[in-house]
């Protein structure tokens, strides 16, 4: 029995948008709602995931306002804020509320707006991105994101071999897929010569290791497994799992484990009764490139230290074993931090339902969502099958 | 409510960073189970004891981990190295001042203070 269904998926566009946060959330509500077939009125609660308004935009208590934006005045509305994997929180909640019964078809999502159409420079946003990163022990040294990750991979390349052409490989992949995603921030192709090329952000991470800074929002309409007899095209949440890990990252045990994301997995694999093996395809949370590789492996789709040179192999690509992240990731869909979360969990939906287009897989029954925060020390693990 | 402050014996942010601006980097070891940290807490990550012993770490350490930053947060100016640095049973975030692979032997060498918050600084040994 899943433990929820989802009932209707949408999104915008991810990429450059003028609009402000109501008015981006409302697009990807309504492409939700009008997917699931439901009207606003029928969404009992809304659990709603923004990482930054605060800092970005002077944009606080959004629950409440959002709700008042889409037509549901009223219902028990909360933000989540649980730095990039904020949706995927909020998202939980909602299989929980519907799973115990205290409603029966609620909104989870998330928007986000992180270009300069926020007014803030790339230095500023850095500094708005690094927030998440430890304020006493780890922000005075001058860590930024792209370093947090890279510190993370450097060891993994020290342990394991993996090498910066590994790396690229993967930019290459997922630059490929986001060109037949017409949601896509980036919609080019790349080359592993013109990742190796482009400037250091973070050694061993070139500008093309990782994502951009993008503006959108994600919807999901998630309904209890009574109430999804009425929709058209459910698609079952068979496991959620969520673990954290030890902030700072000085204090992991194991760098390279990022260990929260195999506790998620476990947690996860557990409640839909399945393992690694069984999973068809993957969209995992890759931020920077060495970031999918330590994903594949904690997730059990490849050994540990297999995972650069499986993606060099093409053994993740669309046509591969276990393709990851067939919508393009984080890296070409892009990436506005509090709708990456529930923007997978679209991907997840219409492929399962074979609604895909373009980068469609073939027949898939069963796929992993894996969206971390921080130094992945949140990282939610989601379980999705096709109904039978 | 006890009639003494639980927090009075307990290394905390403002004496760590107080003792780092002036050349001290302490860490805590728990007393229940052992477990060395250089990243000051209100109880023991591992087994949740708030029984915990400020302790003076080893000045010099190997690199675990480290990047090159390229493209640095606003109040910062770019490139510089930083690190995770062993340092005996602890690990700890700092700035490098030189160049370090992993595996390279750093001494603490000196503070950074960046927005009136101290982070150590290592060099080559
Ligand atoms: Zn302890």
């Amino acid at each position: 029995m899943a433990r929820a269904t989802i009932v209707g998926a949408g999104m915008t566009n991810f990429g450059v948008h003028e609009r402000p946060l109501p008015d981006l959330f409302a697009d990807a509500a309504f492409d939700a709602f009008d997917d699931a077939g439901v009207a606003s009125p029928e969404i009992e609660a809304l659990y709603v995931g923004n990482a930054m308004g605060g800092m970005t935009e002077n944009d606080t208590h959004l629950a409440p306002t959002l709700a008042s934006h889409i037509g549901c005045p009223g219902v028990p509305a909360q933000r989540f804020e649980d730095a990039c994997a904020t949706s995927a929180t909020a998202f939980k909640h909602a299989v929980e509320a519907v799973e115990s019964g205290r409603h029966d078809v609620v909104l989870a999502g998330g928007v986000e707006r992180c270009t300069p159409e926020t007014g803030l420079d790339t230095a500023a946003m850095t500094r708005v991105f690094v927030s998440a990163a430890h304020r006493q022990y780890e922000q005075p040294a001058g860590l930024t994101f792209p370093g947090v990750f890279a510190l993370l991979t450097k060891r993994h390349m020290h342990e394991y071999g993996t090498t910066e052409e590994h790396l690229a490989e993967v930019a290459v992949k997922n630059h490929f897929n986001g060109t037949l995603n017409p949601r896509a921030h980036f919609g080019r192709e790349t080359s592993v010569e013109k990742v190796l090329d482009s400037p250091i952000v973070a050694d061993p991470f070139h500008l093309m290791d990782c994502c951009p800074f993008s503006d959108g929002a994600s919807g999901i309409v998630v309904a209890s497994e009574a109430a999804a007899e009425s929709f058209d095209h459910p698609v079952d949440v068979a496991g959620v799992g969520h673990a954290t890990d030890v902030v700072p990252l000085a204090d992991k045990t194991d760098l390279p484990a990022t260990q929260a994301a195999r506790d998620a997995a476990s947690q996860a694999y557990g409640q839909a009764n399945t393992t690694a093996d069984a999973i068809d395809f993957a969209e995992i949370h890759d931020c920077f490139t060495g970031a999918e590789v330590m994903a594949t492996e904690a997730l059990g789709l490849f050994e540990d230290g297999a995972g650069g040179p499986a993606a060099a192999a093409g053994r993740t690509a669309l046509d591969g074993e276990v393709p990851v992240n067939p919508s393009g990731g984080l890296k070409a869909k892009g990436h506005p931090i509090g709708a990456t979360g529930t923007a997978q969990l679209v991907e997840l939906t219409e492929q399962l339902r074979g609604e895909a287009g373009e980068r469609q897989l073939d027949d898939p029954e069963r796929a992993v969502a894996h969206n971390l925060g921080g130094d992945a020390a949140t990282t939610v693990v989601t379980v999705m099958e096709a109904r039978q | 409510m006890s009639d003494t402050d639980p927090s009075a014996d307990r290394l905390d942010y403002v004496a760590w960073a107080d003792r780092l601006r002036d050349g001290e980097l302490l860490g805590q070891e728990c007393a229940e189970c052992g477990h060395t940290t250089a990243a000051p807490k209100a109880a023991c990550v591992r087994c949740g004891s708030r029984t915990l012993a400020a302790v003076t770490l080893p000045t010099d350490g190997i690199v675990h981990s480290e990047t090159t930053i390229g493209v640095p947060p606003e109040g910062f100016d770019g490139e510089y190295q930083v690190a995770v640095v062993r340092l005996g049973d602890a690990k700890v975030l700092g700035r490098i001042d030189g160049a370090v692979d992993i595996g390279d032997r750093v001494s603490f060498a000196d503070v950074l203070v960046a927005d009136d918050h101290p982070a150590p600084v290592f060099e080559p040994v």
